[in-house]
């Protein structure tokens, strides 16, 4: 690149050519940019309150690495008193989580900060090497997904901290969007747009009931992150998990670096759009609030995706879940064709009620839309009771009704409440993680944790 | 537990090597997973269409006074067949009852770019093989001398009052050849061709404007425009019926068919319809810096479309069910740039955006 001037100082020579503004600046005025639009992110939704203990979830990729390094800088430049701690989960997955988990404990020395590693063995009593030795490679991500989400709000309940703070960038945050309009997950299409999502807990409760979770870097691009990494000399280890890719996000993740070649900007347009998106999901609060800077904690559950590291909690085996879900929709359109009521055995993550009837056109009886199974027991994989669930007939009568009442139906709230064997948020009787151990030591008895209740 | 009746599907042995649904001619053509002949093929795709048409069923029109339909053709592959099965729905209507729900006028759009003299030979043979509607042609510049547009595109001039005489089709080619990418190209020509249909409804009086757009197309509108921020306006931009700010309501009675049923399709009608059909550029195959986010979208749905068709569907099924956001006329709310603003809003929060360091 020909030799230009910093765009920002004037006066030292231009290294890089910043992917959001396409403005030349020298490294140094690059990092304190990156730095400050971070600082605002934070700022501008009052994000942390003074003093507050915040834990980093910190895998030793390049985005958790930029993320500590950062909120150190900021909270040191602008005296916010944060007391910052690295929570780090081990999987328990041989020649992945070593490498980045050196690097982790490298990145604690660096910046002086505690590190708190918690290893699925010892919070579950499985290993996911050992679990994929006892269930093979389909479904396994699901496990993952599921122990990791929990592992970090008990990794921060262990730890004292209410506030766990990841470091998905804004191309997370558009492959999401992407993902969910491809799975047609309009409940998550609301969920993964925001900048903080919490347990739905209030402050006084304690325990991991109430631990909130947000994402500084959320506007920050994934190709600055790798330049802010760079200039700062800073100590990562990327790797994609050895077990599967997850078909959905791959092909989200496709189409969104192929769109940033043609338009960077539109990674942060697709993030904006999503939450849009969200504001105008039925039942999600309509139009209510303005723009990006919602503060609120929107309640989530546990299987929203982790991303980073692995494709994320609802992973099956590759195009296995494409698979899927293309085949559960084209039974349900075939259903609706012939206008007869046909028994569709859905998948195991519909029953927690967000997968509800596809098509919201319908007016049928209200018992029709998945009521069994919100309520009631999870569905486990390793047990054989088929879920039902009825499609209602639709006569033409109510299709026209029902086209014009298509936006004013509710998606079906879920109800939080809390697992009886662990107390972990849930929307089931018992947690899924809870659900899936048992499944898992039934097979191969072995003695783990025991968690309250254990056994029954 | 007892349950419900099973599909017929269940009760008979179905044989793979016939008609999924007359079990009796030999497939010709995969729908989505099932193998069909082409009688049944044909009917399926006519009945999507014809199903979507129910508010224009004979009983709800008075005789003598059948309402008016636009049908924008754009001699693309979808727009044909929509004319063909139309025109086929039209004379069933009059057979069966001795008149028709509706009436169909036909107007083609020209855009200057480059394919007029093969496109109006296309067009006049399209008239002969379809008689019983109205036609008409209209160059995409008349948009230009519009209500509103002069000053939507050119905000810091001063207005002159009879805008109509200065605007012709150089015009327009300036005005593309000013913008600095293909998607802002391609963005313009939609919002033009948009509007001019509208005014062409009004002017014709028509009830409503009847767009060929597929599923696939619709998908890719849907993410196009996620893509460009502007994802609050796809409740209106894609459902059928009115829009919040008035004008004419658009339908899309394709909706519900891929663009691969609706190719397949052309070449199975006798005569088939390929003669009349506009041909497309060849697209390149990967996408380079040149390359619109509309193009991009189509690329990536033209893969998803051949293993997961259902996917498809389900994304515009998706954008369907959110709200539509009220925005009202003139008031710079949510959604609206400022009045004489050369941006839309999309680009506007960007820049915005980059100030507040989001």
């Amino acid at each position: 690149m020909p030799p230009h001037p910093c765009e920002s100082c004037h006066t030292s020579r231009a290294q890089i050519l910043r992917p959001s503004t396409g403005i030349r600046l020298c490294a140094p005025c690059f990092t304190l940019a990156f730095e400050t639009e971070t600082a605002a992110t934070i700022t501008s939704s009052s994000l942390f309150h003074p003093g507050e203990r915040i834990a980093i979830g910190a895998s030793g990729g390049k985005d958790s690495t930029v993320l500590a390094s950062v909120l150190q800088t900021l909270n040191t430049r602008y005296s916010w008193g944060l007391e910052l701690v690295l929570l780090s989960i081990d999987e328990g997955i041989a020649g992945y989580r070593d490498h980045s988990l050196e690097a982790v404990k490298r990145n604690a020395e660096v910046l002086g900060l505690p590190l708190k590693i918690l290893g699925y063995e010892e919070l579950y009593g499985w290993s996911m090497d050992a679990v994929v030795a006892q269930v093979g490679r389909k479904g396994n991500c699901t496990y993952c997904g599921v122990f990791r989400r929990q592992a970090l709000d008990r990794g921060a309940a262990v730890l004292g901290v209410r506030h766990v703070v990841t470091g998905h960038n804004a191309d997370d945050v558009a492959e999401t969007v992407v993902m969910n309009l491809l799975r047609g997950d309009l409940a998550r299409l609301g969920r993964g747009t925001s900048l903080v999502t919490g347990t739905g807990g209030t402050g006084g409760e304690g325990g991991f009931a109430s631990v909130k979770r947000s994402k500084p870097l959320m506007w920050a691009y994934g190709k600055e992150i790798v330049m802010y990494a760079h200039h700062k000399r800073l100590d990562y280890f990327s790797t994609e998990c050895i077990y599967s890719p997850e078909a959905f996000r791959g092909s989200a993740r496709t189409l969104i670096k192929n769109l940033e070649r043609i338009r960077p900007e539109s990674i942060l347009d697709v993030v904006r759009s999503g939450i849009d998106m969200a504001r105008l999901v039925p039942g999600a609060g309509g139009e209510g609030g303005s723009g990006s800077q919602r503060v609120e904690a929107i309640p989530r559950d546990a299987e929203d995706d982790t991303g980073g590291g692995c494709s994320g909690g609802n992973g099956e085996d590759a195009g296995g879940e494409m698979a899927r879900v293309e085949e559960t929709l084209r039974l349900n359109e075939r259903a609706e064709e012939e206008g007869t009521e046909t028994e569709i055995r859905l998948p195991a993550k519909a029953v927690n009620g967000q997968r509800h009837d596809r098509d919201g056109l319908h007016t049928g009886p209200p018992a029709a839309a998945l009521p069994a199974t919100v309520n009631g027991q999870n569905h486990d994989r390793h047990t054989h009771t088929p879920d039902i669930a009825v499609v209602p007939i639709r006569t033409k009568q109510e299709k026209k009704s029902g086209r014009k009442t298509a936006g004013d139906k509710l998606l079906p709230r879920q109800r939080l409440g809390q697992c009886e064997r662990c107390g972990y948020l849930s929307s089931q009787a018992v947690c899924k993680a809870c659900m899936l151990l048992e499944g898992l030591n039934k097979a191969r008895p072995r003695t783990g944790i025991e968690v309250r209740g254990a056994g029954g | 537990m007892t349950g419900p009746p099973k599909t017929r599907r269940d009760n008979v042995a179905v044989d793979n090597s016939l008609c999924r649904r007359c079990q009796t001619n030999a497939p010709t053509v995969t729908v989505r997973t099932e193998p069909l002949c082409s009688p049944c093929f044909n009917k399926y795709v006519s009945t999507k269409i014809i199903k979507r048409m129910e508010s224009f069923r004979v009983r709800h029109a008075e005789a003598g006074h059948e309402r008016l339909l636009l049908l924008p053709l754009s001699l693309r592959a979808c727009s044909i067949v929509l004319l063909h099965i139309l025109s086929q729905h039209l004379r069933t209507q009059g057979e069966k009852s001795g008149r028709t729900g509706y009436r169909l006028h036909v107007l083609y759009v020209e855009d200057g770019k480059g394919e007029a003299s093969v496109a109006s030979d296309l067009f006049e043979m399209v008239q002969h093989r379809y008689p019983e509607h109205t036609y008409s042609t209209r160059p995409l510049s008349d948009a230009l001398a519009l209500a509103g547009m002069q000053e939507l595109l050119n905000p810091h001039q001063a207005t002159t009052q009879d805008s109509t005489a200065n605007v012709n089709s150089s015009d327009l080619s300036t005005l593309f050849a000013n913008l600095t990418s293909t998607t802002s190209r391609t963005d313009l020509h939609h919002l033009l061709l948009r509007k001019l249909l509208v005014h062409s409804a009004l002017t014709h009086t028509c009830s409503a404007i009847l767009w060929a757009s597929s599923t696939t197309r619709l998908a890719e509108r849907t993410l196009a425009e996620t893509a460009k921020g502007l994802a609050f306006t796809l409740p209106t931009q894609t459902r059928d019926g009115e829009t919040p700010l008035g004008g004419v309501p658009s339908y899309y009675p394709m909706r519900d068919l891929l663009r691969k049923e609706i190719l397949s399709y052309t070449s199975l009608v006798s005569p088939d319809l390929g003669s009349l059909i506009l041909e497309e550029k060849p697209r390149p195959a990967v996408s380079t810096r040149d390359t619109s986010i509309d193009e991009l979208m189509k690329q990536y749905f033209s893969s998803v479309e051949r293993e997961y068709p259902s996917i498809v569907a389900n994304v515009v099924r998706t954008t369907g069910k959110l709200l539509v956001e009220r925005v009202e006329e003139g008031l710079e709310g949510r959604g609206h740039a400022p009045e004489r603003s050369r941006l839309c809003f999309g680009c506007i929060r960007i820049l915005q955006g980059r100030e507040a360091g989001g």
